[in-house]
């Protein structure tokens, strides 16, 4: 989700102290409106009004789309949060360590749905957890009180979201759709070249071949945000996500052509069998070679659509990976994490503890939609003492005792105009440090009308929020998150197992093309597990291995099940029986008898035997020249 | 011309009008998104999105005007 300022609107030259004009007119949008949501929240005597500020420093996002999109989730997860949290007070309150249980098991769920869902989706199962940690668990003591806090939250967000959209529209935020036609193009130019590199029968190494897939998968959430952009919003969406679910296809068939042209060399040396096989191989790569074509023109067609906002001429599904396993081992460790943290407060005993232990439930939450949940409760650690000691500065040298919203919106500048420049920089950990220290200055600082200069109450938040980071740090020590290489092991497996199966398994019901979309969604959480480093040549391979065999038994399939009827239905069932036993020679025999059945009447079985051909070469021992060629370096 | 504005009570919680109103003008104009698409009028502005805005907002206006 992470696209910076100045990919947004590109090609602007203008660059003033460092910083593009677009960061610039990016920050002053997030300072006009936090002042905006400000104002509105005190003319209209909202009780917490640092929610509004804070909303709009959360939705501090480049694009239009992508702010409205994650305004839409924020709300919805405000009310689903309510509900649960005046659910929970109503029948756990005064139960002591049950509550403190079922809260746990509350951020548990939490963490496990953001397991299951990608983007915005994510963070707004997230926010669901952060909800009822802010209502629930600071109003522990006093449950009458949820409700109003509640509707308080409910209505500062909606201020917050307001004065976010209306800034946006009249100061004309760049829209999202530009960049996102611009990166899958650079994409479609990669899926080119390798298509040009398999005709020469060089296939990519497989860790460039586990990054260009995790470069388009990772594209997924991005077009969600498309659809809040305008009325042609949803068929723009459908366009961008047609042309990723082709990119993949015109990928998955290049690897197939670079593994025949790979064979077809030895193939041609031998008998007549092998004469047999070099003509299939022929009959093969002559119709990869048209179906990329067709793929390359369907991606250019699905480019135009998004670009025009017009209808793409078919809207395929790009279908999430959903690991159950990872979302469920994640969530059981934050459930754990967050109980430990609580009985460290109950055996400490301390007063006024449910600040902390709201804003530990805070960091676990929004930890969670991050990749490395550690390097995130990190990030918090660095970023709580800098906005602890910026909202001091705000407070006691910057505003000290002054209460005229002129001098507040003055003070905000410089801290507001720029972090936002911080946000907008494109180096991750830079943008995420400035997100955080963004909002945790806020949430210390806490303006409200008229202002509290209390430096009791201030040196009371400062230290818990200080502590909440480095006790969710040290649970993350004694119990740490998933770590990589578990993550990839898990969907390893299920990757194998999935394969071991007769039928596709989860993706029996989608098309080829959507499935192989499914796998290299797969494989892009495989990359993003093993973090900023190149991922290993071995896991790689494994990877690309399984997903070449599995998108080859899922064209088998579905060729087989369109020439099946009629004159080949006997070779089509030989082919599937073929197929049960994962036996390459068997596959490729059963593509020569497919062949042969068809030629007297001049049946189109090359899609098939294309197909065949591909998954006898995935499938052919390891010492074949099949299996060596999977992986060469260009 | 004054207009009595009566409020929404769900489940005996009040909800104030000008809530309900928006909410009814943004279901409004979200059923009349393919409408807008049909008939190309993002095709007509320089800054669409402004043009939607202010589309919602006559919508809400004339709601909380007329009914």
């Amino acid at each position: 989700m992470q696209i910076n300022a100045d990919a947004a609107a590109a090609a602007r030259p203008l660059v003033f102290a460092g910083f593009p004009a677009s960061s610039w007119a990016f920050a002053l949008r997030v300072w006009l409106a936090m002042l905006l949501a400000l104002y509105v929240s005190f003319w209209l005597e909202l009780e917490s009004p640092s929610s509004s500020a804070l909303t709009v420093a959360i939705l501090a996002l480049p694009t239009r789309g992508q702010g409205m999109e994650k305004a839409g989730y924020r709300l919805l997860a405000t009310a689903i949060g309510v509900a649960a949290s005046i659910a929970i007070a109503g029948m756990f309150s005064q139960t002591d360590g049950l509550l403190l249980a079922v809260l746990g098991i509350w951020i548990g769920l939490c963490v496990y749905a953001v397991g299951m869902l990608d983007g915005n989706r994510a963070y707004a199962a997230s926010l669901c957890c952060t909800t009822v940690a802010l209502i629930a668990i600071q109003q522990i003591d006093s449950p009458l009180q949820v409700f109003p806090t509640g509707v308080a939250r409910g209505a500062a967000i909606s201020v917050g979201v307001l004065a976010v959209a209306l800034v946006n529209e009249i100061l004309a935020a760049p829209n999202y759709h530009p960049a996102l036609a611009s990166r899958i193009e650079a994409l479609h130019r990669r899926v080119t070249d390798l298509a040009q590199d398999a005709e020469r029968g060089q296939a990519p190494s497989a860790p460039v071949a586990a990054s260009l897939l995790h470069d388009i998968a990772a594209l997924r959430p991005d077009i969600a945000s498309l659809a809040a952009e305008s009325s042609v919003g949803p068929t723009r969406a459908a366009a961008a996500r047609s042309a990723l679910v082709d990119l993949v296809s015109a990928f998955s068939l290049g690897r197939m052509l670079a593994a025949l042209s790979a064979t077809s060399a030895p193939a041609q040396n031998g008998d007549d069998p092998d004469q047999d096989a070099a003509g299939l191989i022929a009959i093969s790569r002559s119709w990869l070679r048209i179906e990329i074509s067709r793929k390359n023109a369907q991606v250019r067609s699905s480019l135009d659509a998004l670009r025009a906002g017009t209808r793409p001429y078919r809207a395929w599904h790009a279908p999430l990976y959903r690991s159950r396993r990872i979302a469920a081992e994640a969530g059981a460790r934050a459930a754990i994490a967050f109980t430990l943290i609580a009985i460290f407060f109950v055996l400490a005993g301390w007063p006024t503890t449910e600040l902390c232990l709201s804003l530990v439930a805070v960091i676990i939450g929004l930890g969670s939609t991050s990749p490395a949940p550690r390097s995130f409760t990190l990030v918090a650690v660095m970023a709580m003492p800098i906005a602890c000691v910026l909202a001091g500065i705000l407070k006691y040298l910057v505003f000290n005792g002054v209460s005229e919203f002129q001098l507040l919106a003055i003070g905000l500048a410089p801290v507001v105009i720029g972090l936002a420049l911080l946000v907008s920089l494109p180096s991750p950990m830079l943008s995420s440090l400035g997100r955080l220290v963004l909002v945790f200055t806020l949430a210390v600082l806490a303006p409200t009308n008229p202002q509290s200069y209390d430096p009791e109450v201030f040196l009371l938040t400062s230290f818990f929020a200080c502590l909440s980071s480095v006790l969710v740090f040290a649970a993350q020590l004694l119990l740490p998150p998933l770590s990589c290489g578990r993550r990839i092991r898990l969907l390893l497996e299920e990757v194998r197992r999935e394969l071991s199966r007769r039928d596709s398994g989860p993706a029996r019901h989608l098309a080829p093309e959507e499935a192989a979309f499914r796998d290299a969604a797969r494989i892009e959480q495989m990359v993003t597990a093993n973090g900023p480093s190149a991922i290993n040549d071995q896991i790689a391979g494994t990877a690309m291995h399984f997903f070449d065999k599995a998108d080859a038994l899922r064209r088998c399939r579905a060729e087989l099940d369109r020439v099946g009827q009629g004159p080949l239905a006997g070779a089509a069932q030989a082919a599937r029986e073929a197929l049960v036993r994962r036996d390459g020679g068997a596959i490729l025999a059963s593509a020569g008898a497919l062949h042969q059945a068809g030629a007297p009447s001049n049946l189109p079985t090359s899609a098939a035997i294309a197909a065949l051909i591909a998954a006898s070469a995935a499938f052919m021992p390891p010492q074949s020249p099949t299996g060596s060629s999977r992986g060469t370096s260009p | 011309m004054m207009n009595t504005y009566r409020e929404l009570v769900i489940g005996g919680v009040l909800i104030a009008p000008i809530v309900s109103y928006a909410a009814t003008a943004m279901l409004a104009f979200l059923m009349l998104r393919p409408l807008l698409r049909f008939v190309g009028f993002t095709r007509f502005f320089s800054n669409p999105s402004l043009a939607e805005l202010s589309l919602y907002v006559a919508m809400f206006g004339m709601l909380a005007l007329f009914f």
